[in-house]
C-alpha cells in the first residue's frame, strides 16, 4: 500500500489534509510528522511515496527538509506537495526552486489537493512506492 | 470548501486555537516585560510568531477570515522584530495585547455563531507599527544578529539512528531529542546523509548525560561522544527552546464530551457495584468460609480497581488553575492604567490543578472578583501613600488542592470594604439586615440579589454579573465562598471547590424513614450529642462544641419529615470555625461513594438540596447542600449563639 506522509506541525491541518487526500485516494496509508526532523525520520524507516509538506515548522523550516530531500540519489524522486498560508507567496519560487513537485496556498480545498496527489501518483514518477 | 467537511474540523479549530492562545497569553506577559531591552528573548519572539503562524494557518483553513487576518498582522510584526527590522516597542506589545484580545473574541464568536467584532482598526494600527517601524531602522542594522545569550559550550555530541524496530518501540527522533533537551540545551540538531542514503541524526549539547544513561542509550540507537574541543560551538538554535507544544505522538485531543461519557459509565459502574453488595450481604449467612472468602476479596479488588478507575479519568480532566490566572495580569493591565492605579500581581499555585470543567465556569467569577478588587479595593497611588502603603497595590490570585478541595484565592490589600456603607445600601435597597455584620453577614448582603452597585458601575465593574451570580456559579458547582475583609488592609474572597463534581464519598443518614446522602468533603466531624446538652434560646438551639456554643438545626424540622428520636443525637458539624453549625440527624447509616446527579432545573431546586443519588437498589437518596444549609441557620440562629457564649 502507498504510504503518504503528512508534515505538519497543527495536528488539526494533518487531519485535514488525511481526510482530503483520503477522498480521492482510496487505497492509502498515513504517516504523520510534526516536525521536520520526524519528517526526514519517517523517510528514512519507511517506504513514502508522497509527502505533503508545511513550510512552518517549529524546528527546521520545510524548505530545508525539501533541500535535504531532493539532495541525495535515494529520495529525490519523491514527490512533494508543499503547502503554505496566505502572505508567504514569496516562498514559492523558493520552493518550486528547490524541486517542490506541486504548491498550494491555505485554504485549499479537498478537490484540489486530491487532483495534486492524483496527478503525481499518476505521473510515473514513483519508483520507490511498495 | 464544503461546509460539512470543514464543520468536522471545527471543534479542533476551537481546542488548537485555544491551546496556541495560551501560549501567546503567556509569552505576550514576558514580551511585555522586556520593553526598553535592546532584543526581546529570542525565544519568546519565536514562540509568539510560531503561534501566530499557525492559529493563521488553521484559520484559513476553516474560512475564519478575521481570525486568519489578525494573527497574520502580528506574525508580520513578530517575523518584523525577530529579523531585527523593528524594536520592541510599549505600543508594539500593546498591539500584541489588542490584538490577541481581539483574536479570542473573534474565535469566540465563531464558535457561538455571534456577529465578528470589528478588526479594521486593530489590522491597520498592527499594520502601521511595521510599516514606521521598519522604514525608521531598515538602514541601521538588518538582518537578524547572531543570537548567543548563555554563549553555551558544545560538550557533547550525540548520534541517532533511526530504526523500524526502535520507532515500533516509541523511540523516535522526537523522543531522543526530549531526552537530550532534559540534560542541557540542545545547541544543534540536524540530518546527516551517509552512505547508500542511510539517515542519522546529529544534535550537539550543551549537558553531560552520565554513563549509565550514556550506556542505555546505546541500546536506542543513541552513541554519544564528548564533543571534540575544536567543535565550533554553533549559535543556539533558537527553536530548540521554544516549546513545541504540540509535538507528534506524545498527546491527544479528546472532546471533553467523551470523558464525561466515560465518567458517566464509571458512575454506572458504581452504582451497579453498590448493588452488588448489597446483593452479597445476605449471601455471607448461607455459604462456608472457603466459597465466601474468595467472593468478598473479588468484590474489595472491584472496589480498588473501580476508585483507581475513576481516580484515573478524573486526573484526566484536571489542568492547571493557571489556565484562569494567566489572564488575568492583561485584565489588570488595561483596568490599571485605565483607572490611573498601579498593581501588581502576585500569583501562587498556578500548576493546582482542577477539573477542565470547573476552570472554565470559574472564569468570569474570578475575572469579576478581579475587577472589583481594581474598582474598589484598590487605592490610587496617592491615597495609599496617604495611608502609609507602598504606591503599587498588590493583588493576590493563589490556588491549592487539600484532600478533595481546591481552594482559589483573590485578595488585595487595598481600604477593604467598608461595611457602614454596604449597610446603608443594602438598607436603602430593601435587603434585610442582620444586627451583626461580620464578614460572613457581610458577604450574604453583597451577593443578595438586590443588592446593586450600579450606582459606581463602571468599566472595572458592571458587566451584568454581579456578586450574586459569582456567589450562584460558585454554589452549583458544589462550592462555597468566604470572605475576610479588614478595613484599610484589604479583602480577599475564597473559593472552595470540589475536585470532581461526577463521584464523590458520602455519609448516608437518617431522618425518620428517608435516607439523605452528605458529601463527606463537607463534613467536618460527626459527633454525638445528650438530649440533655442542648440549650434552648428564643430563635434556635445550641450545643457545647470544643469550647464553643455550636448551632444546631435538626433537619427533621427543616425539612418537615417526622423524626423518629434516639437517645442520643447525632450530628454533623458542617462549616468552618465560627460559621460551623450542627447538622441533627437521627442516624448516621454508613459511608458510601456516591454518584452526583445535580439539580440543576429551577423548578426542582430547593435550597439546601444539591441534587440526588441513585443508591444502586432503586431508593433515590437527596444529597444535602452542606454550605447553603449553615448558611440557612447562621441567619437565623446567629444571634442565638452569640448570645450563649456572651
Amino acid at each position: 500500500m502507498k504510504q503518504i506522509l503528512v508534515v505538519d506541525d497543527s495536528p488539526t491541518i494533518r487531519r485535514m489534509v488525511r481526510a482530503s487526500l483520503a477522498r480521492s485516494l482510496p487505497a492509502v496509508q498515513f504517516l504523520e510528522a510534526g516536525s521536520g526532523l520526524e519528517a526526514i525520520e519517517r523517510l528514512a524507516v519507511g517506504a513514502i511515496s508522497l509527502i505533503v509538506l508545511d513550510l512552518n515548522m517549529p524546528d527546521m523550516h520545510g524548505l530545508e527538509v525539501l533541500n535535504f530531500v531532493r539532495s541525495h540519489q535515494k529520495y529525490r524522486h519523491v514527490p512533494i506537495i508543499v503547502l503554505t498560508t496566505r502572505g508567504d507567496e514569496g516562498s514559492r519560487t523558493a520552493a518550486l526552486g528547490a524541486g517542490a513537485s506541486a504548491y498550494l496556498t491555505k485554504p485549499f480545498t479537498p478537490e484540489a489537493l486530491g487532483n495534486e496527489a492524483r496527478r503525481l501518483f499518476s505521473g510515473g514518477d514513483l519508483s520507490a512506492s511498495a | 470548501m464544503a461546509e460539512e467537511f470543514l464543520d468536522r474540523f471545527l471543534s479542533e479549530y476551537y481546542a488548537e486555537g485555544e491551546e496556541h492562545l495560551a501560549v501567546i497569553r503567556r509569552a505576550l506577559l514576558t514580551l511585555d516585560d522586556a520593553v526598553g531591552q535592546p532584543r526581546p528573548d529570542a525565544a519568546v519572539t519565536e514562540e509568539l510568531f510560531r503561534s501566530f503562524h499557525s492559529i493563521k494557518g488553521i484559520a484559513a483553513m476553516v474560512e475564519h477570515r478575521e481570525a486568519e487576518l489578525l494573527a497574520h498582522e502580528m506574525e508580520s510584526y513578530l517575523r518584523a522584530l525577530r529579523d531585527g527590522q523593528v524594536r520592541l516597542s510599549t505600543p508594539g506589545v500593546e498591539g500584541l495585547i489588542a490584538g490577541t484580545q481581539l483574536l479570542e473574541q473573534s474565535v469566540a464568536a465563531h464558535r457561538t455563531s455571534a456577529p465578528q467584532p470589528d478588526i479594521a482598526s486593530a489590522v491597520s494600527t498592527l499594520h502601521a507599527l511595521v510599516a514606521d517601524d521598519a522604514g525608521a531602522t531598515a538602514a541601521g542594522d538588518a538582518g537578524p544578529v547572531p543570537e548567543n545569550p548563555a554563549a553555551a559550550v558544545a560538550s557533547w555530541r550525540c548520534v541517532f539512528t533511526p530504526s523500524p524496530e526502535l520507532l515500533g518501540r516509541g523511540v523516535n527522533v522526537d523522543v531522543v531529542r526530549s531526552r537530550l533537551r532534559d540534560c542541557g540545551q540542545i545547541l544543534r540538531a540536524r540530518p546527516l546523509i551517509g552512505e547508500g542514503g542511510a539517515i542519522t541524526f546529529e544534535f550537539l549539547v550543551s549537558g553531560e548525560p552520565d554513563v549509565a544513561t550514556r550506556e542505555a542509550w546505546l541500546a536506542d540507537g543513541m552513541a554519544c561522544t564528548a564533543a571534540d574541543a575544536a567543535e565550533p560551538s554553533p549559535a543556539p538554535a533558537v527553536t530548540e527552546r521554544a516549546t513545541a507544544i504540540l509535538s507528534a505522538g506524545h498527546y491527544v485531543r479528546v472532546d471533553l464530551t467523551k470523558l464525561d461519557d466515560l465518567m458517566r459509565m464509571i458512575g454506572d459502574l458504581v452504582i451497579l457495584r453498590a448493588r452488588l453488595v448489597d446483593a452479597l450481604a445476605p449471601v455471607e449467612a448461607h455459604v462456608p468460609a472457603h466459597v465466601w472468602r474468595p467472593l468478598q476479596e473479588t468484590n474489595a479488588g472491584i472496589e480498588r480497581q473501580l476508585r483507581d478507575l475513576r481516580e484515573g479519568v478524573m486526573r484526566v480532566r484536571l489542568v492547571p488553575v493557571g489556565e484562569i490566572f494567566r489572564r488575568m495580569p492583561f485584565v489588570v493591565r488595561d483596568l490599571a492604567r485605565d483607572s490611573g492605579r498601579r498593581v501588581r500581581v502576585e500569583m501562587t499555585g498556578q500548576e493546582t490543578h482542577i477539573d477542565k470543567f470547573l476552570v472554565e465556569q470559574m472564569m468570569d467569577p474570578v475575572l469579576h472578583l478581579v475587577r472589583n478588587s481594581i474598582a474598589h479595593g484598590l487605592e490610587t497611588a496617592d491615597e495609599r501613600i496617604a495611608a502609609g502603603k507602598r504606591p503599587e497595590g498588590t493583588l493576590l490570585l493563589a490556588a491549592s488542592a487539600a484532600g478533595e478541595i481546591a481552594t482559589i484565592e483573590i485578595g488585595d490589600d487595598g481600604r477593604g470594604i467598608d461595611a457602614e456603607r454596604v449597610v446603608a445600601r443594602a438598607g436603602a435597597a430593601g435587603v434585610p439586615v442582620p444586627a451583626v455584620v461580620d464578614d460572613a453577614a457581610l458577604l450574604e448582603l453583597i451577593c443578595s440579589p438586590g443588592f446593586s452597585t450600579r450606582e459606581e458601575s463602571d468599566r472595572a465593574s458592571g458587566r451584568g454579573f454581579g456578586m450574586a451570580v459569582v456567589r450562584r456559579t460558585v454554589q452549583e458547582l458544589g462550592g462555597s465562598l468566604r470572605l475576610w475583609t479588614e478595613a484599610g488592609r484589604g479583602t480577599r474572597f475564597t473559593i472552595d471547590l470540589p475536585l470532581t463534581l461526577a463521584i464523590t464519598d458520602a455519609l448516608l443518614a437518617r431522618v425518620g424513614h428517608q435516607m439523605f446522602a452528605v458529601p463527606q468533603a463537607s463534613v467536618r466531624e460527626v459527633i454525638e450529642l445528650e438530649e440533655s446538652a442542648v440549650q434552648r434560646l428564643e430563635d434556635g438551639e445550641v450545643a457545647p462544641y470544643r469550647g464553643l456554643a455550636l448551632p444546631l438545626v435538626r433537619l427533621s424540622q427543616r425539612l418537615g419529615i417526622a423524626s423518629v428520636p434516639e437517645r442520643r443525637l447525632h450530628a454533623f458539624v458542617l462549616g468552618q470555625g465560627a460559621a460551623a453549625v450542627g447538622l441533627v440527624v437521627d442516624r448516621i447509616v454508613g459511608q458510601r461513594e456516591i454518584v452526583v446527579r445535580s439539580a440543576v432545573d429551577p423548578l426542582i431546586r430547593v435550597e439546601g438540596i444539591a441534587g440526588a443519588t441513585d443508591l444502586g437498589d432503586g431508593r433515590v437518596v437527596l444529597i444535602l447542600d452542606a454550605a447553603a444549609i449553615a448558611r440557612g441557620v447562621r441567619r437565623q440562629g446567629g444571634a442565638a449563639a452569640r448570645a450563649a457564649t456572651a
